[in-house]
């Protein structure tokens, strides 16, 4: 029989997660948001925590779970703020390319010092003229001896301004498109590295976004990951694993909206009564409650697949697809719920919608999400 | 230096309490337990004196039913105790807190202790009896509502600050004794992840409870608190106006005073 119940270990780690997040996330989350403000005081935590690192095995320094178990705990700290929880966990999307394609040295060599410390690091493989279109990257790497000579520039690049370690997606030969891109791991103090201004926001705005630029930055053979022209299935490979995480943010975001609308519809009253006992609101609670249950249902069912071995690109990407799409309705719903009060920047529920927009476009446009199910089930049909 | 914190798991605190069809103990089916309150300041309290003796150890001690009591030692270990003991109790509510004292110090007979820590209360009935109770079947002194626990090494004393109504006592005491701890004025600590992990394979040692007299207290019955009626607005232009209008309710209608 599937089982649905948490182990006491996770409930454990889930309790953890959402104490940090009501405690120490949640009431700076309207401050950070309006600021904007990027919390070191509060990552500097997450990372003391262990919050930080959640992929890394624990003999490089990281905590070493499974993503299952990322995914309640992602769900717990995007519950208390979307923003803080994608630069929390942007790390963990920035060092699976060294998880997954870095030789046993250079493990050790970038994951263990890393680890070690209070540390950012940023993925860098969007550009400006390009996302989702990866294989038309134009950032190139020359190879001169036994190094490689990064040129180009990448854009909306989480946590950049902070990072001390980047991995970079860049092509050997443009000609080759996907079979031409190829990784790097390059160090903040590489000369002729380079971010830019703080982008200014819709949301997730106690996070960090810049762009990172390359300018005859010099990086040794020895810190390629994998093969030339591997970079682009090292690229989807990573997004495989980190897709899911993604669903579970939304969910924390939807799960905050309905329960600030369900709290709401208790206490305002209109017609005599609290509003919760009009059957409009009553629909709109049983919709997002629908939306919110299947969307970590769905974010469990990818993980537990993924950390049985499969690769799960179908379930994490319906995961992800389904999860993001349910938060901007739940919020949008929640929203609707409070009327005007909800449309005042004073309460907490416009902010989830501005937070949850994001989740449809990043790690993967849901236009992706759907071309790659699209492709993913038509296979089985064929 | 070897400290006891006893620990009692709690109904987390959102918990919808039930009064059970008895009528006479709560309904329990179903409720998260947590380590809570002034149990969390206890423990707090002791990883901050080991921190600053070196080579004191901590030892969490806990009396009831699995799973709650297992757990809560677990969130201890996760914290940062170094020994846990479990004594198992019947499932259900909890013992009274005198027979949960008894319990306890029979226990502790074979645990070294130099001090022992409590919450001055529990987080859930706030009886407020154990430590008193504890000290006094041990033979010990106890203090309670106490904060900043400290040892001074050269005096071989523990010093606090007693917290009272008018404001503070200090006070200089002997080891070994009793001492049950004010809530919130330490800032517990959260587990870190990798502590969690490893608190989930710790060895708890377990042991059955002794036979002690008793039960101390019997509960008469349990009821839920009558729902609240409306809150009446009062109308009125100025500051003086209203209170007029309120010491006439008060007065009048409510005959609070004549």
């Amino acid at each position: 029989m599937p089982d649905f119940a948490l182990s006491p270990e996770q409930e454990s780690l889930r309790d953890m997660a959402r104490k940090f997040a009501r405690t120490e996330m949640a009431p700076h989350a309207a401050e950070c948001d309006r600021t904007p403000r990027f919390p070191e005081e509060i990552y500097r935590k997450a990372y003391d925590l262990g919050l930080m690192n959640l992929n890394v095995p624990t003999e490089y320094g990281g905590t070493g779970l499974g993503l299952f178990d990322q995914c309640l705990l992602v769900e717990e700290l995007a519950y208390g703020c979307g923003g803080m929880t994608t630069s929390v966990i942007a790390n963990c999307l920035a060092l699976e390319p060294i998880l997954l394609g870095g030789s046993e040295t250079q493990k050790q060599r970038f994951l263990t010092p890393f680890c070690s410390a209070y540390n950012f690091a940023s993925f860098c493989l969007t550009e400006p003229s390009g996302g989702s279109d990866a294989g038309a990257l134009k950032t190139r790497a020359r190879r001169s001896g036994e190094e490689y000579v990064l040129d180009g520039e990448k854009c909306f690049i989480t946590n950049a301004p902070h990072a001390s370690l980047f991995t970079v997606f860049a092509t050997v030969d443009p000609a080759l498109r996907t079979r031409g891109i190829t990784a790097f791991v390059v160090p903040r103090s590489a000369a002729g590295l380079s971010t830019g201004k703080d982008e200014e926001k819709m949301g997730h705005r106690a996070s960090s976004t810049s762009t990172v630029r390359f300018e005859g930055v010099r990086v040794p053979v020895a810190d390629r990951l994998g093969e030339e022209g591997e970079g682009f299935s090292l690229a989807m490979r990573t997004l495989d694993q980190t897709r899911t995480p993604i669903g579970a943010l939304a969910t924390g975001i939807a799960q905050a909206a309905l329960d600030h609308a369900a709290g709401y519809a208790l206490k305002r009253q209109s017609f005599g009564k609290p509003i919760g006992e009009h059957q409009a609101i009553q629909i709109k609670l049983a919709n997002m409650a629908q939306a919110v249950r299947a969307a970590r249902l769905l974010t469990w069912y990818a993980a537990w697949t993924i950390d049985r071995g499969a690769k799960g690109t179908l379930e994490s990407s319906i995961a992800k697809c389904f999860a993001s799409d349910a938060a901007l309705h739940v919020a949008d719903e929640a929203i609707q719920t409070f009327g005007g009060y909800g449309y005042m920047k004073e309460y907490p529920v416009e902010k989830l919608l501005r937070d949850a927009k994001l989740t449809q476009i990043y790690e993967g446009a849901n236009e992706i999400q759907r071309t790659v199910i699209a492709r993913e089930l038509l296979r089985q049909y064929a | 230096m070897e400290i006891v914190v006893c620990l009692k798991p709690v109904p987390e605190a959102e918990t919808r309490l039930r009064v059970a069809s008895n009528g006479t103990t709560l309904d329990v089916e179903g409720v998260k337990f947590v380590l809570a309150g002034y149990d969390e300041s206890a423990l707090e309290q002791a990883l901050l004196l080991k921190e600053a003796v070196p080579g004191s150890k901590v030892h969490a001690v806990s009396f009831g039913p699995a799973p709650r009591t297992e757990e809560v030692l677990r969130s201890a270990i996760a914290l940062g105790a170094d020994l846990a003991t479990w004594i198992e109790g019947p499932s259900g509510p909890g013992a009274d807190p005198v027979t949960a004292a008894r319990v306890v110090a029979a226990a502790l007979a074979d645990v070294p202790h130099d001090l022992v820590l409590c919450g001055k209360q529990a987080g859930d009935d706030e009886a407020g009896l154990f430590p008193g109770a504890l000290a006094e079947t041990l033979g010990l002194p106890d203090f309670d509502s106490v904060v900043d626990l400290r040892w001074d090494a050269g005096a071989g004393r523990f010093t606090f600050l007693r917290a009272t109504d008018a404001g503070g006592e200090r006070w200089q005491v002997p080891v070994p004794c009793v001492i049950g701890l004010q809530q919130a004025w330490n800032d517990p600590r959260t587990a870190k992840l990798p502590n969690i992990l490893k608190s989930r394979k710790a060895p708890i040692a377990k042991r059955a409870a002794a036979e002690v007299p008793g039960p101390a207290s019997v509960p008469v019955g349990f009821a839920l608190p009558p729902p609240r009626t409306g809150a009446r607005l009062i109308d009125y232009k100025t500051p003086d106006e209203a209170a007029q209008k309120l010491v006439r309710i008060l007065r009048e209608e409510a005959k609070v005073f004549p």
